[in-house]
């Protein structure tokens, strides 16, 4: 097992554990709703209008951007709506949805990838599959896949994250346990398209059976799967990456930089689908778990399906429930389970209403610098971010921080960090933004003033050396009047004198 | 959402607990005073902080049972001598919580240790009654009159031992002719030493700012005894003698107003341990560590804005 992990993280057993880990498919939905914004980039534009019958797997929405993916429909059946509806954010945002009635038949939209031969195809047009099948990072961040994965120019290392990023998430533990034939061929697509030499597959050391099974299936010596401690934020790509490699990804750079390209197991399995058969993402695997459920699992579900669809068959309890999606640590919270599954949708928790400790003041205990995986001092973030001195956060390197909560919970006077820091940062993003308004402003007054002041010496040197012109030519003129007079005198007095001759 | 770890209540009370030690020590010694005087200050401190939170028309109960206007109120208790007079520890303590405390903001704002804070307040306006120690074990009644002026306790009293040495020192003494020990005094730092590392041990505080308090002591008092030995008492008896282990583990560790990031806590507590016997040695009084720590505790922005951890990808 290695040892070389980051400082801090902290290690939180699943709050809710199961036996055996399973993965039930879900039925089909009545109805899907399909947000046109995507997690990163542009809104889509449909390309279905309402009434339309559309097939599962059809593109129903686009962008122009090459960076976006498109949308499919996830279930065959009649557009009924594109309208506002409720999305999976914080403050229960309404965002433009293309809704689908199902048919109930399921009819599913022809494709044809590159087959079970996949090695002869190139690069370029894996790559193409990739972004025409939607295949975003499933981890949670919902990265375009694509994106990643083009113009690499030099990467020795590929890594599969099958840590589960939060604790209670069973997902990605359950695809490995369930699926790992197409994860090593995932695996070993992503060795191709990114020319590395080698792919690490990483697992935490309390998922056994994902292990075996992953093990059971793995005979290419280019593959090697590691087993890391179990600990809260070894999920994150920058400190995995370190676990396993001992390498620090420098702060403000990606992965790539270092030569290392990570995916997450999940979107491994869904780029396996999209190269062999272009096969449309139309579902993912979503662990619905909490107190308020009696039978915490995970769920096979076409995307859009709404969070009830699936937290109904996990036997709720009759309490109001506070509803959450991702994981107890960076997860959102939000106002109702008639909500859509999306492409991040990993997780959902479903708990018993609590009532919230409340929070005393920092008595700088220290104890959030031990737990910090990035070597922050949350106490002194803390102290400026609660002062709206963002200056001096950033100065303390507020924008290093990855909002893990890690601070947060062991935080001896409950007091919400994280919540914090982000409002800080989006304050320093405002003041930078507003200054840089200013400046702008400034400038084109100041340019403005310049401007007309310069207009206004130009136009009177101008008129001085027109002046100074017309003086000359004046004078010109006299001389040349007088030459004249003196030719005209000249002539004269030769005409008198041949006249007298 | 939060770790079974200790709150910030559990925190103070913890360390309220690990000082009993210390201060069963100090009552074998010096008797029912101890108590006396910790009673009065815990009421002082309640009542002080209580008014003044109703006059910052701020909840009171909240402040009052995370139990930190209590432990300022313990720590200060014991370390003014037990048979000082009852307005010396109300006095005291009312400056504090006011001025070490309240004034700045309540808990987490205060740059400054309130319970040194009002020890050096009260040392500086009543250096009398600031040097003179019960000699013997006292009755509850012999306490009561002590504290309460009741009657005359001259007979039970006199400097300590770090007080004396120095007045011996002073008459042209030299350390071979002088009888150094004080058994009272060892058990004491012995107890709050047991303490301070029963708080390591539960992680209520690190190791950090204890340890490199003891290596300042250590460091300048062996290099003071290698000079001479004749003027300079030896490493054992600054640490044994004195508030050294009260200091060391309960003092200079208080969170707030000390520094706060593992290579500061170091500088911080080292610079205390040579500030103390600096002061100790060189200064007008007998112990060092309320002025070592309020000299410190001016520096701690500096020392935590220079040593920040390098962060990650940096």
């Amino acid at each position: 097992m290695l040892n070389q992990s980051f400082n801090g993280g902290i290690v939180i057993p699943n709050p809710h554990p199961v036996e055996v880990v399973e993965i039930i498919s879900a039925p089909l939905p009545d109805k899907v709703v399909l947000p046109l914004q995507q997690r990163i980039g542009d809104e889509a534009s449909p390309c279905v209008k309402v009434g339309d019958k559309v097939l599962t797997g059809q593109v129903i929405a686009k962008t122009q951007d090459h960076f976006c993916v498109p949308i499919h429909a996830s279930i065959s059946g009649k557009v009924v709506s594109i309208d506002d509806q409720t999305i999976p954010h914080k403050s229960g945002l309404k965002s433009k949805c293309i809704t689908i009635e199902s048919d109930g038949k399921d009819q599913w939209a022809e494709y044809k990838g590159c087959g079970s031969n996949f090695l002869h195809c190139d690069q370029a047009t894996m790559i193409e599959y990739i972004q025409s099948s939607g295949i975003v990072g499933l981890g949670g961040a919902g990265f375009p896949a694509h994106a990643k994965l083009e113009g690499i120019q030099d990467c020795h290392t590929l890594i599969i994250n099958g840590t589960e990023c939060e604790p209670g998430i069973m997902c990605d533990d359950a695809l490995m346990q369930h699926h790992p034939r197409e994860v090593i061929r995932g695996v070993e697509i992503l060795l191709h398209i990114c020319g590395a030499q080698r792919a690490i597959i990483a697992v935490e050391d309390d998922k056994q059976e994902a292990l075996n099974s992953l093990l059971m299936y793995c005979h290419n010596d280019r593959i090697s799967i590691e087993q890391i401690p179990t600990k809260y934020t070894s999920g994150a790509e920058k400190l995995l990456v370190k676990a396993l490699l001992d390498i620090e990804i420098p702060s403000g750079g990606f992965a790539i930089d270092t030569g290392v390209i990570c995916q997450n197991v999940a979107t491994t399995k869904a780029i396996f689908d999209a190269v062999v058969d272009n096969k449309p993402l139309v579902s993912r695997i979503v662990t619905v778990t909490g107190s308020g459920v009696e039978s915490p699992n995970n769920y096979e579900v076409r995307l859009g399906s709404s969070f009830e669809h699936i937290v109904s068959m996990s036997n709720p309890n009759t309490n109001q429930h506070a509803v959450r999606m991702g994981g107890m640590m960076m997860g959102v919270d939000v106002e109702t389970t008639d909500t859509p599954i999306c492409k991040i949708t990993n997780c959902i928790f479903v708990n018993n209403p609590e009532e919230r400790a409340s929070t005393q003041e920092c008595i700088r205990c220290g104890q959030c610098n031990q737990a910090c995986p990035v070597d922050l001092l949350p106490q002194q973030l803390y102290w400026y971010a609660k002062s709206e001195n963002t200056d001096k956060a950033m100065d303390y390197n507020l924008a290093d921080c990855i909002e893990c909560r890690c601070c947060d919970y062991v935080c001896p006077s409950h007091i919400p960090l994280a919540e914090y820091f982000s409002f800080a940062k989006a304050l320093h993003r405002k003041t930078t933004e507003d200054q840089y308004r200013t400046d702008i402003a400034r400038e084109r007054f100041e340019f403005r003033e310049y401007r007309l002041e310069r207009n206004k010496r130009e136009r009177a040197e101008m008129m001085a050396a027109k002046k100074e012109e017309l003086k000359k030519k004046m004078a010109n003129d006299k001389a040349q009047k007088d030459k004249i007079a003196a030719a005209m005198a000249r002539v004269d007095k030769t005409k008198k004198a041949s006249d007298d001759a | 959402m939060h770790s079974n770890a200790l709150n910030t209540n559990q925190i103070m009370r913890q360390v309220i607990y690990a000082l009993a030690l210390g201060i069963g020590a100090a009552y074998t010694f010096f008797g029912w005073g101890v108590i006396l005087q910790i009673v009065l200050a815990v009421v002082t401190a309640i009542a002080v902080e209580s008014a003044f939170l109703s006059f910052r028309k701020l909840p009171v109960n909240p402040a009052i049972s995370d139990g930190s206007a209590a432990l300022s109120a313990v720590l200060l208790a014991i370390s003014i001598p037990s048979i000082a007079p009852w307005w010396i520890i109300v006095v005291g303590t009312a400056f504090a919580i006011i001025f070490g405390k309240q004034l700045y903001g309540g808990l987490g704002n205060n740059p400054f240790n309130p319970a040194m804070l009002g020890y050096a307040f009260l040392l500086i306006s009543y250096p009398l009654q600031m040097t003179t120690w019960a000699n013997e074990f006292l009755n509850l009644s012999q306490a009561m009159n002590a504290i309460f002026n009741l009657t005359s306790v001259d007979a039970l009293s006199g400097a300590t031992q770090l007080d004396e040495v120095k007045t011996q020192l002073a008459l042209g003494k030299v350390i071979s002719e002088l009888e150094v020990h004080s058994i009272s005094q060892a058990w004491i730092n012995a107890g709050f030493l047991l303490g301070g590392l029963y708080l390591i041990a539960r992680k209520i505080i690190t190791w950090h700012i204890p340890a490199a308090f003891i290596a300042g002591v250590v460091f300048v008092s062996s290099m003071l005894y290698l000079i001479d030995n004749q003027i300079y008492l030896p490493m054992q008896n600054h640490l044994m003698l004195g508030a050294t282990m009260l200091g060391a583990f309960f003092i200079a560790t208080d969170p707030v107003s000390a520094s706060t990031t593992p290579k500061g806590r170091l500088i911080y507590g080292f610079l205390i341990g040579v500030l103390v016997v600096v002061i100790r040695v060189f200064g007008g009084y007998p112990d060092g560590v309320a002025f070592a720590v309020l000299l410190m505790n001016i520096t701690v922005p500096l020392i935590d804005y220079y040593t920040q951890p390098k962060v990650f990808g940096k």
